[in-house]
Formats: structure tokens, sequence, C-alpha cells
């Protein structure tokens, strides 16, 4: 067992601070954006000195909200978001109240089923879609994200009343790198046999990200990283488990709370609540709108084609985490990462790491019958 | 060393009583709602086919989706462990495993009894035990008659729903057309056979394949599961206990 992290507390208590944070923001005037991915850079929202939350929904109750709207068989994540955002009350459900309290949504054409979720909320809100190229490497591209930036920049002026200046780039840009390296460094606490942090301390921590302002953030790993180092590992080896897949929006803690107590410790996740969030730098020596719109499109989602980044990256941080198996995990609907599955899983049989797959959603129905797999893959692993 | 494994299963609850690697008693007995007590009434009737006492027992070990609930088990493993132990037990040269149970379908690679890999179909009951006792109430034959009934067919219909639910609609449907009863038995049995293959190649299994679990005393289903594959398959006698076998070995070893 990992010790207690008294700044995880902190950082798991931080909701009510944080909305009484943006409350007073607003009252001053400052505009604040809903997102719900990581290609939309916070860099250009913060350089118009508005403030950002996420949007993505990882709780259960929602889900039926949505299904008022919306069809079954799509993605729980974007039925939780959407079922959160048009949640007036009466309903009985109880659900988060950053999602009433802000001034405009920025979006992003990855999957289907986002994308026409983003019209039907531009109902309730003012939603804008920021257009992502999905061939990633063609030359053409960068060209056109780099235009896409550019028009999210004017957006983000117009709506602020802000000039998003260089200078002021590059100063969020640093920043947010720094927050990018403190990352890094809390992986490499993990590196270590046994890893000095669980993986569901860590699921906390990268599901608050995007939600807390950069300072705060910032402030709290830092704190966070101080007190892991003085952790002596004095437990037993445990099977060393990547998480590959969708991500686990807030709220959704499910299959790391399975794996971690059945035995497996989750020593990284390449996901959206994960390495794909930090893993590359800005740079900094470059213009900063090329720069940004070099940095995000490469962003291994499984909305690009064709995403042999991504193989690349969970055969690095596979070796580089000294993985003992690696459990895929996909939320029932999600087309892209539940196809990708297959490339994935060759390229781990090629190099000799063991896959569980594991297709869910948000209810708890399944629970036993994870459970049962997720036993089998640990005494397969020991 | 004297050892009992006991497999809790949806259907039925198993138990194998060892001696030294040897099967001295087994029993199969249905599931009840209380698990602890089907369990409870497994144990004591291999323990008296043996004729054994309780105290000279050195280890309980529970399988199956209830083996939590199994309060006097000294450990539990995974069913797809203990298939894979108790299989290779008895026939050492077996590298897959097919297990259709009453709830779930698994397919599983092994190496020398280990688990190498597997899949699960445990989601919804097409191509489970399950399946077969629905359609086999829309025919109006007993579960246990499926099989041979398939058999005597000439040409199978065809059956697309995986959907045990639509299958039965399906069923009803195809009666309403005249088709045979034999036929449409055939033809339900191919749509799990072709369920559970695409399963077998995924793992990428092709010979030396042990089918087991309740399903596999259907002698229909494991000819049109060889025919399926293009290979023959391995049949215990008692192809139910191989789960509750394995959680014995497991705990003597």
């Amino acid at each position: 067992m990992t010790p207690h992290f008294e700044s995880l507390d902190h950082i798991k208590n931080s909701y009510n601070s944080r909305i009484c944070q943006i409350a007073q923001e607003r009252k001053v005037g400052k505009k604040i954006v809903g997102t719900l991915c990581l290609f939309v850079p916070d860099e250009i929202i913060f350089a118009a000195d508005a403030d950002r939350v996420i949007l993505c929904g990882g709780k259960n109750d929602t889900v039926s909200i949505a299904e008022q709207y919306l069809p079954r068989n799509i993605c729980p994540l974007v039925k939780s978001s959407f079922g959160s955002i048009v949640n007036d009350g009466c309903s009985g459900v109880k659900s988060c109240s950053h999602f009433s309290v802000i001034d405009m949504i920025v979006a992003e054409n990855t999957c289907d089923s986002k994308k026409k979720m983003y019209e039907l909320l531009g109902d309730y809100i003012p939603t804008y879609v920021l257009d992502l190229p999905q061939k990633p490497d063609s030359s053409e591209a960068i060209k056109y994200f780099l235009g896409e930036l550019n028009r999210f920049k004017d957006l983000m002026e117009q709506l602020t009343g802000n000039k998003v200046t260089d200078e002021r780039l590059k100063k969020e840009i640093k920043s947010l790198n720094e927050i990018r390296q403190l990352l890094h460094r809390l992986y490499d606490l993990r590196k270590t046999d046994p890893p000095l942090i669980s993986g569901l301390d860590i699921l906390k921590v990268m599901q608050k990200q995007y939600f807390l302002s950069p300072g705060e953030f910032k402030k709290s790993l830092l704190t966070l990283i101080g007190e892991v180092e003085q952790v002596k590992e004095d437990w037993q080896h445990k099977p060393r488990i990547m998480i590959s897949g969708c991500p686990m929006a807030g709220g959704n803690t499910k299959v790391s709370e399975i794996i971690e107590s059945r035995g497996g410790v989750i020593i990284v996740e390449e996901s959206c609540t994960g390495t794909r969030s930090f893993w590359d730098l800005v740079d900094e020596n470059k213009d900063p709108m090329i720069a940004l719109a070099e940095r995000y499109i490469k962003i291994p989602c499984s909305c690009m084609t064709p995403n042999d980044r991504r193989i690349d990256n969970i055969l690095e941080l596979a070796n580089e985490f000294k993985v003992d198996g690696v459990v895929y995990y996909t939320l029932q609907f999600c087309h892209g990462y539940n196809i990708e599955k297959y490339k994935v899983q060759q390229a781990l049989k090629k190099a000799g790491i063991p896959m569980l797959s594991i297709e869910t959603d948000y209810s708890v129905s399944d629970i036993e019958q994870i459970g049962l797999r997720v036993d089998a893959f640990m005494e397969m692993l020991s | 060393m004297i050892s009992v494994g006991i497999d809790s299963g949806s259907a039925t609850t198993k138990a194998v009583l060892l001696n030294s690697n040897k099967i001295v008693a087994s029993a199969i007995l249905p599931t009840t709602f209380d698990l602890l007590s089907a369990a409870e009434n497994a144990y004591t009737k291999v323990l008296a086919d043996a004729g054994i006492d309780k105290d000279c027992v050195n280890g309980v070990y529970a399988t199956g989706y209830g083996r939590n609930s199994i309060k006097f088990a000294d450990k539990t493993i995974s069913e797809i462990t203990a298939h894979s132990m108790g299989v290779y037990h008895l026939y050492p040269n077996v590298n897959g495993i097919i297990d259709i149970g009453g709830q779930d379908s698994k397919v599983i690679s092994t190496n020398g009894g280990r688990v190498t890999d597997f899949l699960m179909n445990d989601k919804c009951a097409a191509g489970t035990g399950k399946f077969l006792e629905y359609t086999a109430k829309a025919l109006e034959v007993p579960i246990e008659e499926l099989g041979r009934l398939a058999l005597a067919s000439k040409e199978p219909a065809s059956i697309t729903s995986m959907c045990t639910v639509f299958a039965e609609s399906e069923v009803i449907s195809l009666r309403a057309r005249g088709f045979k009863k034999e036929d449409i038995a055939a033809g339900l049995i191919e749509s799990i056979a072709r369920r559970v293959a695409i399963m077998v190649r995924q793992v990428g299994l092709k010979q030396n394949i042990a089918f087991v679990g309740g399903v596999a005393k259907n002698a229909g289903i494991k000819v049109f599961l060889e025919k399926e594959l293009g290979t023959s398959l391995y049949v215990l006698p008692e192809p139910q206990i191989t789960g509750a076998l394995g959680a014995a070995l497991y705990c003597i070893n």
C-alpha cells in the first residue's frame, strides 16, 4: 500500500474553492471557457485573460438525462457531459455546478458523437468548434491547423476584449510547460519498483488538471511531488500495469479501482487523463502560434489517421516504465479507440507484452465481470 | 495431501476432491440463490463419496463467479486459471480451451497449464448456455435433445440474430414460414459455433483445443464447432469439472 498523501486531499477537495474562484472572476468581468478536449490549447485562452474549466463528464447519474436527447448507443462520456450541461435541476439528478458558470464552450471535431452533440449544445451555451485536420502528417495539415488556431485566437479576443499578444502567449506557454515538466517528474516517481504512488492517486490528480487554474494545479503538484519523494518503498512487487485507451473523466475511477484492488498497480496511463495531456512540451524558441500548432496537432488521438505515433508511444512507455501488462481500456461505442485496439494488440504481441482488453461504460453492472478478467490477468502476470 | 476445489458457476456448483493429484470424488449440483449453501452441499457430497473426514482436508480453493461467497475456502482463483490447470492435468498437450458455461463463454490460450491469453464474452447471452436454454424452449424440445436434433438436419436454417431475445423471435418467424424443427435447431447451434469460432481465431488457437463447460455435454455443438474450426476438439467425459479440478490442483501446488 502506498501511503496517504495530504496534498492529495487538498487536490481532491478543491472543487468548491475552484467554483468560488470562478464565481469571483466572473463578478469582475472575466470570461470562463468550457472545454472538452486536449486539442484546445489552454495557452490561447489564458493569453486572452480568460479562465477555463473542463466539462468532460465521468459520472453515470447524468447519462439518463442525456438519453432524452441523444441516442442510447453512443459513448458514456458524451452522454454524461451533455446530461450535466443540460441538467436543469428539476430531474432530481445532481450535477456539478461548474457547468452553469461558463460563458462559452470551445469544442473540437474529434469523434462523430462529440461533433454532433456540440450541435445540440449550441442551443444552451454559445459553442465554437475548432476544426482539426485529421491527417496530421500531411503537408497541408499544419498550415490549416495554424489558421484554425488563429481564428480561435480572434474568437478569444472578441469574447474577452483583450488582445492576445505574442508576449502573453510566450508567458502562458512557459507556464504550462512548467506544469508538463512537473507531471514528468511525478511520473518519474512511478518508474521505481514498486512505484511511489498508486495509479488511483495519480488519476485523481490528472482529473483535476484541466479543472483547476494552472497556478493552483502547479502549487498542488509541487507539494505532492515533495511528499511522494519522501516515500520509502517497503512494499511488495505487484504486476505493473499500463492503461491505454480512452480518457477517465472526473468521477470515473471504476477500472483503476478494480485493477488496484485486485493485486495490480497502475504505473502509467497512455490516455487523455495521462501521458497524452503532457508528454510533449511546446517549443519556447519558436513563433508561439506555430509552436502551439506543431505541438497540439501531434497529440496521438484515435480520431487521427494514420495514428502510428500512438503505437510507437505505447511501446516506448511500456519500455520506459517497465510494464508487465497493458489494460486496453475503452468506453462503449468509442469506435476510434475500439478499432485501434487491433493494431495495439498486434504491436504488443510482437513486443511480448500481454494485453487485457476492457470495454465498459459508467454503470456498475459489470464490475464483477471486469473483476474476473482482471483477476485472471493478474494471475497470468504473476 | 488432500485438497478440494469448488467451482461456483452460474448454473451449477462443482466440487472435486483430490488425493495427491488423483481425483477421488467429484460432484455437480445446481447452484441455488444461496451460493454458499450450494457450495457446502457439493463439499459435503465429495467428502461423503470419498469417505474422508473434513479434518483430513489440507486445503479448499474456490473458483467460479461465486468464488468470493465461498467463505470456507482458503483461497480463490479465477476460473480462467483454474480451467487452464485442470485441462492441462488431463490433457497435457492441449494449448487452447473453449469453455461455454451458463452465462458466459471463454476462449483461453495456454502453455504448459499457464494462461497466455484469453477472451470472454459475458456482456450478453449470445454464445452461452442461456442462449440454448431460451431457444430450446422456443422449439419446445428439452435442452439435452437440441444437439441431437440439430445433427439430423440436412439444411440448417440461417439464424442471423446474435441477441437471445431476438433469436427467439427469429425462431418463431422461421416456424411460421414452415421450417423443420431440426433445421432451426441446427441454425441456432451454427450461430453459436460461429460466434465462438470468432473468439477462437482472435485468440489465435488452431488445434489441440479442449472443449469444457456444461454446453460441451451437448453432442451437436461439438460437431458444429469442429466443422466451423476445422479441427477436432477434446471433450472430457465430465467437461464441467475442470474448473473445480484446477482449483484443487492449484491448492496442492
